[in-house]
């Protein structure tokens, strides 16, 4: 018989084998697509070489990215900003009392006898100087979270200001600021240090 | 025409054949990238990619190594890659391999890559294009390409998210080159302390604030462009949320005593943050715009440091009602609160994973802190970064929850480190400024 050329045969092999290559390799083409992880960039397909679809894409970056703020300095009116940086130089320098510091034990705003006693100290001056005012600070050693240490400061300052004003002194004296364990007393890394730390500080206004 | 059986056997062998190997074929073939990389494999082989030299034209010649270093350098950093070095490199890019000519991928595949990086650069006085390719040197197919324009100082951001489009097309997942860490550390031989920034590659530091008194937690805003931080410039710890890039400053939170911010609410609406009234510290919530208050969590302890989940639903906080500082997770406008640390000793600082129900925080073990990580219901504690002889604390996740920045602490000494998330890999960020910490990882750019 004579014999034809076995095109069926032939197409499906090479179908087949299409599919052999195409799906059995490990690894599969992708199509590149718009513009994958780029959230709100519009892209614009081209054909590109080979049949391979490519996507060049216009994108330019929205901000001065990454601009140093060299050269453009945070809007500040100059008094301001001297007024403000007076203030904080004050801030973190520490003021000397003519007042002992009420200490306390590690994470506790509980006053002990020998903090009651300062207090008392400090009561007795504001009750011979009713026009006095006192700024109480309440401070923390250098252990632990920051945050945690500001709120544990303002603790100890407040425990500190009920005590004198359950001493009689007005409350209208008296005000309390924490600054946690921004403001060691003692720059030491060890039990002495961290204890002078844990503190209340009076400063007179 | 009549079927010899002979002939129908062949027919139908062939087809029986074809179908079995069809069958084959199609299951299980995921349909993944090509070179798809599994981030989660435990020995995950690195993809051996190469960049080219660039094509420059016109511009400063220095720009055809100098870009693909810039590229190289931040995928060092993800520990996917093998790079190839440029001296094994045998093709030279030019022009025309991105109007048409296709690369020889023989070469590249000869020499090990399976991957290939190139580029053409134009930059014209205040003009820069960079247009950037990635290839599948085995298959000989373009992944993704990209074309940038912008100022020179623009470069080196244009890079990183080419990076970026790279780390994605390869593991699903943007990559997070071109963020930036904000932190708190000492100005020179200041009191004070500032608020700073850097990229998470560490180069571009930068001072935010200069006012010379104590700067303290910045938290970024979701959209990157806000941060939000207590100073103390009038004297006492107020919230303040400064615009990054044009330094526009006005007060959050006009109520109450010491308050420090947590994080933003994902819609950007609100600022979490813990206020002490009375010398009691409770968690509230803040509208950014307007500035009305709501109280999200209180009681006798004191609550601080409150990290929204990413979906803004639920809070981790820290409290001491129970003793010592633990970390709690709480449905916002439900009663009730979890406890997630181990109840013993200290647990501070959480910081939820943008990328899975996971919490970071700072964690006391063996009389020093270390950074850990455990599952939004309390459970999977794992250690994830500890010093024998210092302190490693304040965690704080990368947009793609695949890293950590922390403080590293020992007797007087602070740097910034960047851990992987398993705790596998890490490197040092920032060094020699002192007493650095509360360092927040920015948005994904």
């Amino acid at each position: 018989m004579k014999r034809s050329f076995p095109w069926k045969r032939a197409a499906l092999a090479l179908f087949v084998s299409a599919l052999v290559v195409a799906g059995c390799a490990k690894k599969q083409t992708v199509k590149s697509e718009g513009a994958p992880g780029a959230p709100g960039v519009a892209s614009a397909p081209a054909p590109g070489a080979g049949g391979v679809t490519e996507t060049p894409v216009q994108e330019t970056p929205s901000s001065p990215v990454a601009a140093s703020p060299a050269g453009s300095p945070p809007a500040e009116p100059t008094v301001l900003a001297a007024k403000a940086a007076e203030a904080g130089v004050a801030v973190t320098e520490e003021k000397p009392s003519r007042f002992e510091d009420v200490r306390f034990d590690f994470d506790k705003a509980v006053l002990r006898d020998d903090g009651r006693k300062a207090c008392q100290v400090v009561a007795g001056y504001l009750g011979k100087n009713p026009r006095a005012k006192l700024l109480i600070e309440g401070h923390c050693d250098e252990r632990g979270t920051a945050e945690y240490n500001l709120a544990l400061g303002e603790r100890r300052a407040t425990a500190v200001m009920t005590y004198l004003v359950s001493l009689g002194v007005p409350k209208a004296a008296l005000s309390a600021v924490s600054f946690g364990k921004e403001k060691p007393l003692d720059p030491g890394h060890d039990e002495g240090a961290w204890a002078k730390n844990r503190r209340a500080h009076f400063i007179l206004k | 025409m009549k079927r010899s059986p002979a002939h129908i056997f062949r027919q139908a062998s062939t087809a029986a054949a074809g179908a079995f190997l069809l069958a084959l074929c199609l299951f299980p073939s995921p349909a993944f990238p090509v070179l798809y990389i599994d981030i989660n494999a435990p020995d995950a082989k690195r993809m051996p990619i190469a960049v080219a030299d660039f094509a420059v034209d016109p511009g400063d010649p220095s720009l055809s190594r100098g870009i693909p270093k810039i590229l190289s350098d931040d995928l060092a950093l993800t520990d996917l890659f093998e790079l190839i070095p440029p001296t094994a490199h045998m093709e030279t890019v030019a022009a025309a391999h991105f109007s048409g000519k296709p690369l020889s991928f023989p070469g590249w595949k000869m020499i090990g890559a399976e991957a290939v990086v190139i580029g053409n650069v134009s930059a014209r006085g205040d003009r820069l294009s960079v247009e950037m390719r990635l290839y599948d040197a085995t298959q000989g197919t373009l992944l993704v390409g990209k074309r940038y324009t912008g100022t020179p100082t623009q470069l080196r951001s244009i890079v990183h998210r080419f990076a970026n489009e790279i780390v994605y097309t390869f593991t699903g997942v943007r990559g997070v080159f071109g963020t930036e860490i904000a932190f708190s550390a000492r100005s020179g031989k200041s009191t004070g302390k500032e608020i700073y920034i850097v990229g998470m590659d560490g180069q571009d530091l930068r001072k935010v604030t200069d006012n010379r008194s104590f700067n303290l937690f910045p938290r970024w805003s979701p959209d990157g462009q806000w941060l939000a931080y207590t100073s103390y410039r009038a004297g006492a710890p107020n919230i303040y949320l400064r615009n990054v890039s044009t330094g526009a400053e006005k007060e959050v939170v006009r109520f109450g005593g010491s308050k420090a911010p947590g994080g933003f609410s994902p819609d950007g609406v609100w600022l979490y943050a813990g206020v002490s009234e009375a010398g009691n510290s409770d968690i509230y919530r803040v509208r950014v715009v307007g500035g009305a208050e709501e109280k999200v969590v209180e009681g006798w302890g004191l609550e601080v440091s409150p990290s929204p989940s990413p979906d803004g639903r639920r809070i981790a906080f820290v409290s001491d009602r129970g003793g010592s500082p633990q970390v709690y997770v709480k449905t916002i406008g439900v009663a009730g609160e979890t406890r997630i640390s181990n109840g013993t000793g200290y647990a501070t600082s959480p910081s939820w994973s943008p990328a899975e129900d996971r919490i970071a925080y700072t964690a006391r073990s063996g009389g020093r802190f270390i950074v850990a990580t455990v599952a939004s219901d309390g459970t999977g504690t794992r250690e994830i970064a500890s010093a024998p002889d210092g302190d490693c604390e304040d965690p704080s996740f990368s947009p793609d929850g695949r890293s950590l920045v922390y403080t590293y602490r020992k007797s007087g000494y602070s740097a910034l480190k960047i851990i992987s998330s398993d705790g596998r890999r890490q490197r040092t960020l920032v060094s020699g400024l002192g007493d650095a910490g509360s360092p927040a990882w920015s948005p994904g750019r």
